[in-house]
């Protein structure tokens, strides 16, 4: 009986078990893939933090601990690489004297940090140190301090040493200090105290030449000269980033048990391997809010799918019953049927999961767990759909019910409980709760191993879904049950003189019609709001981006050059929009250093984009036209407008240097606005002027960058083209390469996978949802249209009644799906609002793809109805024969 | 059984008004890699107002042949024409009635939208077939099953609302395929009788397959088909016999 029933099913129910295991396939090949995508994150999260180390370990010797013992105990750690010893010291101030037209002048800085550096440092820790003019080892002034000093390579340096006379050094190069802020941490500073500011000035010598300096200081208190152990470390870690931070850290404690608190680790490595934590946490989310309604969702159209012929299988088991067949036996043959759809289409699944790893990801493995998973989930939705709705028949339905052509339109409980609206309340009201905490979904406590990661907030988007599929639901069950009159006149244009009589036969099939309406809607906002979360998530990076970089390729001439604005003339050429010049320069604000760029306001927009987010008191255009206005205002911090009590058109005397003297001149602007983010500016405090006027008020109009548009088209042709043309006179970047750079690891390489994979199953599920429901739909009913063809309906009035279900279907599919697309996009743009950086101001809405989503589901509703028609009419001669 | 008929059974062919004229008519069908020939050279014709019994064993062709007299087959061999009604049926609906064996209702729609369908499908206005619906309800005497849903009908009833459907146009050839076989026997007569009633009221032929010695009996002209060959009874009515 089973295997007859069994090879009854392939042969004469083939289709539909075929399109029963696509199903199961597309859900189970969504989960693999986004699993792959889980492990995958993971695996590079942990690798690119390890590489974004600069040192990965700052060992600070205690209180009467031997450094050299320390750096002993230190280069024989485990997974130690290297180990040196660097020299760091206080130096009341920095002076460098220059001789110019005849004049002498004194350039000075405040007090100073001197670091001695052995010889080998750089090699050892390439990214710690970036030159930027002369030599590469030797005595190096950081980019700041020789800005300040005025100083160039050849120069001659006076070191202030307290209670002792000034040392000389001689200036090699010029370096930038990319990871200043840990290099100058308080190695040892308790968990959550505020991260200090690196020093003003800073200088470099070969440790030799610091030894020889600061030596004579020894024991002088708390100035006194100290070494610190910086180490490189093997960064052969666990892919899994959390269990990766808990071998990093543990090995910094081993250290510090071994050598009994002779020293303190700054654990650089942990602290990138923390960061990285927590984007694999966001990672997970990231999968549980995109990834498992499209899941959900392929699930839900399996269930469609069979449920369209559930009433055929209802007629069968009926009979079978009525032949004396026990409900064991028919919940035997419904399981058997629910393994052979949900093997095929869990292997199907499995097989496409491999090959989008291998095009996504580029690698070939899995993983046994999603593996497993994804298999679990592809079974489970077998039962879920085939059985689970067969033994709900056999219980619930009589005989005689089964027989019926028709299922009965009795509203479900549901409906009468209201569990739609409870579930959309429920949902407003988690999404309140959730927004109180400012969207904290994960919370990796510094130096705690643990992770927490508030699932709570995925059940905001959840209730939504529900809720809104429901209540979509109801709204086509009340369309086509109360309002069948009005959707029959709605109906006139497509059905002409049949539309009472479509609208009629749609009401009676109203449940049937309503639940393919709301997979339809479902699926269309899945893919909108995908679509829009991925379309919000890259416009905020490429502000990031841009803001990093400045524009499409920068030039930045090195400090002190004296290139003017009239040199933005040589980097015009193919593919260059426009090129703007930035000065740059340093101001004090009171005693507080900040950056000081000089725009010309009237043209800086046509070379990088300024966005009204960045700035407080107007828009961007209105601030920047207030500084066209008057050449004398400033944009300031909002952090100087608080401390300083600035009011607009308050006056802010700024202390900058003279070109022609090198002496610090007091220039007066006037606070006009408030500006937070500018592009190549730093995340602290730093002011926005006239080029013009900061040129006329010092004398010089040199320019620090050069920022080239190129439309974001050719990027790395200019670059190239422009690095050719500089020959290593200034530094050339572009934004293609800052993109990669400046990415966390959860943005840069991952998500353009992850966002491939779901779009395009967005889209997959979209068109199916559209077609496959109508025409499975349709297809159950080829008796009814042979009739209908029998008492003289024409292949066109069988289009027309057709296509007028198409019509409620597209309609009702396309509203529903566009307003919960719409709903959805913010909720998850609000909710995820922790992997933005910055966060967006409005959602970016991709129109191109939501247009052509719209357009595939009604493509494939228009194939679905055309097939049909087609279909039904010439099957119709022998379906008359079984009449 | 009787030879193939050569010369077409019932009218002479040549009469122009004959409603159908079937002229060495074929239907095979394929089963599989089998081809079975449901109806062999066939020729027969049915004139206005005549009342024929089309009867033979379960699978001899009755269906097929009906369906190709209905214009909703085609046959594989031969010609069909329709002299008195103008055209090919399908080309325009409401002139042949045709009346099936099982339940041939669109489960969706209620009796009266049933019965409405044809004029529908006619070109007719929403308005026009609901008059027309209640009018054949009328002359079935079923107008209290109007709003009814076929789910909700017996099967006798269903097969008065089918052939009310049938009426509803007031077509010129009714073609009935075995309308009492699913009727238990007082109910089938209750049918025939009714549909003998409508066919002389509008003026048409009558073509009714059936198994039923007692309902061939109330109609005129009797046609065998045998093993998809047709051979002729003239067996005339020429006193009806009564009917209930």
């Amino acid at each position: 009986m089973t295997s007859s029933w069994l090879s009854g099913l392939l042969r004469r129910r083939g289709a539909r078990l075929l399109l029963n295991a696509i199903g199961i396939a597309v859900a189970v090949a969504l989960l693999g893939s986004l699993g792959s995508f889980l492990v995958a994150s993971r695996s590079t999260m942990t690798d690119r933090a390890a590489r974004t180390v600069a040192v990965d370990w700052q060992v600070q010797p205690q209180a009467g601990g031997s450094p050299s013992a320390l750096l002993e105990a230190t280069r024989t750690a485990a997974g130690t690489l290297a180990a040196l010893p660097v020299g760091f010291a206080h130096s009341t101030g920095l002076a460098v004297t220059s001789t110019g037209d005849g004049a002498t002048s004194t350039q000075t800085t405040g007090p100073a940090a001197v670091l001695g550096l052995p010889a080998d440092y750089r090699t050892v820790f390439p990214d710690a140190i970036r030159g930027l003019e002369g030599a590469a080892t030797g005595v190096l002034v950081a980019q700041q301090t020789a800005a300040n000093l005025h100083a160039r390579p050849g120069d001659s340096v006076t070191i202030g040493r307290a209670g002792l006379p000034p040392a000389v050094v001689r200036v090699d190069g010029i370096v930038a200090l990319p990871q200043a802020d840990s290099l100058f941490q308080r190695v040892g500073a308790p968990i959550g105290a505020q991260p200090s500011a690196p020093p003003d000035n800073v200088l470099l010598l070969p440790d030799q030449q610091w030894h020889a300096v600061f030596d004579p200081l020894a024991g002088s208190g708390a100035d006194a000269p100290t070494v610190q152990i910086h180490a490189a470390r093997s960064h052969q870690l666990p892919p899994d980033p959390a269990a990766a931070y808990t071998a990093a850290t543990a090995s910094a404690h081993n250290l510090e048990a071994r050598t009994a608190g002779a020293g303190i680790v700054g654990d650089n490595l942990a602290a990138a391997l923390d960061r990285a934590r927590a984007d694999a946490a966001y990672a997970q989310v990231l999968f549980l809010f995109l990834g498992a309604p499209g899941a959900v969702l392929a699930a839900l159209l399996t269930a469609m799918v069979t449920a369209t012929g559930s009433g055929r299988r209802r007629r069968e088991f009926a009979l079978l019953r009525a032949r004396g067949m026990g409900s064991a036996r028919l919940v035997g043959l419904a399981a058997i049927e629910a393994g052979v759809v949900g093997s095929i289409g869990t292997l199907a699944g499995l097989a496409v999961v491999a090959v989008i790893t291998r095009m996504a990801f580029g690698t070939a493995g899995i993983g046994v767990t999603a593996v497993i998973l994804s298999a679990a989930g592809g079974l489970l939705i077998a039962l879920a759909t085939v059985l689970v709705p067969a033994y709900r028949d056999l219980r619930q339905v009589s005989v005689a019910a089964g027989r019926m052509a028709v299922a009965p339109t009795t509203a479900p409980r549901w409906t009468r409980w209201g569990l739609d609206l409870v579930l959309l309340a429920g949902a407003g009201v988690i999404f309140w709760l959730t927004g109180r905490n400012g969207y904290q979904l994960v919370l990796a406590p510094e130096g705690v191993p643990g992770i927490a990661v508030s699932y709570w907030a995925f059940a905001g988007p959840a209730l939504l879904w529900i809720g809104a599929g429901l209540f979509a639901w109801r709204l086509v069950d009340l369309a086509l049950g109360r309002g069948r009159k009005l959707v029959g006149r709605g109906l006139r244009p497509v059905a002409g003189n049949l539309a009472d009589t479509a609208s009629a036969m749609m009401s009676r099939r109203r449940h049937s019609l309503a639940g393919a309406t709301v997979v339809l809607g479902l699926a269309l906002a899945f893919a909108a709001s995908t679509a829009t979360f991925n379309s919000t998530y890259r416009a905020q990076a490429e502000v990031d981006a841009q803001l990093t970089n400045g524009a499409d390729v920068t030039v930045a001439e090195p400090p002190g050059a004296p290139v003017g604005p009239s040199a933005s003339a040589q980097f015009a050429g193919p593919g260059v929009r426009s090129v703007e010049p930035l000065q740059h320069r340093f101001a004090y604000v009171g005693a507080d250093l900040q950056d000081l760029y000089g725009v010309n306001p009237a043209t800086i927009t046509n070379a990088t984009a300024l966005r009204d987010q960045y700035f407080q008191g107007g828009t961007a255009r209105q601030l920047l036209d207030r500084l066209t206005a008057a050449p004398d205002s400033v944009l300031v911090s909002a952090e100087t407008v608080a401390d300083f009590q600035l009011q607009p058109g308050d006056l802010v005397n700024l202390r900058l240097r003279d070109a022609r003297t090198g002496a610090l001149i007091t220039v007066p602007f006037h606070y006009a606005g408030v500006v937070s983010e500018f592009p190549t500016a730093p995340k602290d405090s730093f002011l926005v002027a006239n080029a013009s006027y900061i040129a006329a008020h010092t004398g010089s109009d040199a320019v620090a960058t050069f920022l080239v548009d190129t439309g974001g088209q050719n990027v790395n042709a200019v670059s190239g083209r422009i690095r050719q043309q500089v020959a290593g006179s200034a530094t050339v970047t572009d934004i293609t390469s800052t993109r990669a750079v400046i990415g966390s690891s959860l943005t840069a390489v991952d998500l353009a996978g992850l966002t491939r994979i779901e779009l395009g199953f967005a889209l997959a599920l979209a068109a199916a949802a559209a077609g496959l429901v109508l025409s499975l739909g349709l297809t159950e009913r080829r008796r009814g249209f042979a009739i209908a063809t029998a008492v003289g309906a024409s292949g066109g009035q069988l289009r027309r009644l057709i296509a007028s279900e198409a019509a409620m279907l597209a309609v009702g599919g396309l509203l529903a799906g566009a307003t919960l697309g719409w709903v959805l996009s913010e909720m998850l743009v609000a909710v995820l609002t922790g992997v933005f950086d910055p966060p967006p101001s409005a959602l970016s809405v991709p129109w191109g793809y939501l247009v052509g989503a719209g357009a595939l589901s009604l493509a494939s509703l228009a194939l679905a109805t055309g097939l049909t028609a087609g279909n039904a009419r010439r099957s119709s001669i022998a379906l008359l024969r079984e009449l | 059984m009787s030879a193939p008929a050569r010369r077409p059974a019932g009218q002479d062919a040549t009469r122009p008004n004959a409603l159908v004229v079937c002229e060495a008519v074929s239907r095979d069908y394929r089963t599989g890699t089998a081809r079975v020939a449901a109806v062999r050279e066939v020729s027969c014709a049915v004139g206005p107002a005549t009342r024929i019994a089309l009867t033979g064993r379960s699978g001899s062709g009755k269906s097929t042949l009906l369906h190709l007299m209905a214009g909703l087959d085609t046959p594989t061999a031969g010609t069909i024409s329709w002299p008195g009604l103008g055209d090919v049926p399908r080309g325009r609906p409401g002139l042949v009635g045709f009346i099936f064996q099982g339940p041939s209702l669109l489960p969706e729609l209620t009796a009266a939208q049933n019965i409405a369908l044809p004029r529908l499908f006619g070109g007719h206005s929403q308005g026009h077939a609901a008059i027309s619906a209640a009018e054949a309800l009328r002359r079935l005497g079923i107008e209290d099953l109007s709003d009814a849903l076929p789910d909700q009908l017996s099967s006798g009833q269903a097969q008065r609302v089918a052939i009310a459907r049938a009426l509803a146009t007031r077509p010129r050839l009714i073609l009935a395929d075995e309308p009492t076989g699913r009727l238990d026997a007082a109910t089938g007569t209750q049918v025939i009788a009714a549909l003998l009633d409508v066919a002389d009221e509008i003026d048409a032929g009558l073509v009714v397959a059936t198994h039923d010695p007692a309902v061939a009996v109330q109609l005129g002209e009797s046609w065998q088909m045998n093993d998809g060959r047709l051979a002729i009874s003239t067996q005339r009515r020429d006193q009806p016999k009564e009917r209930p």
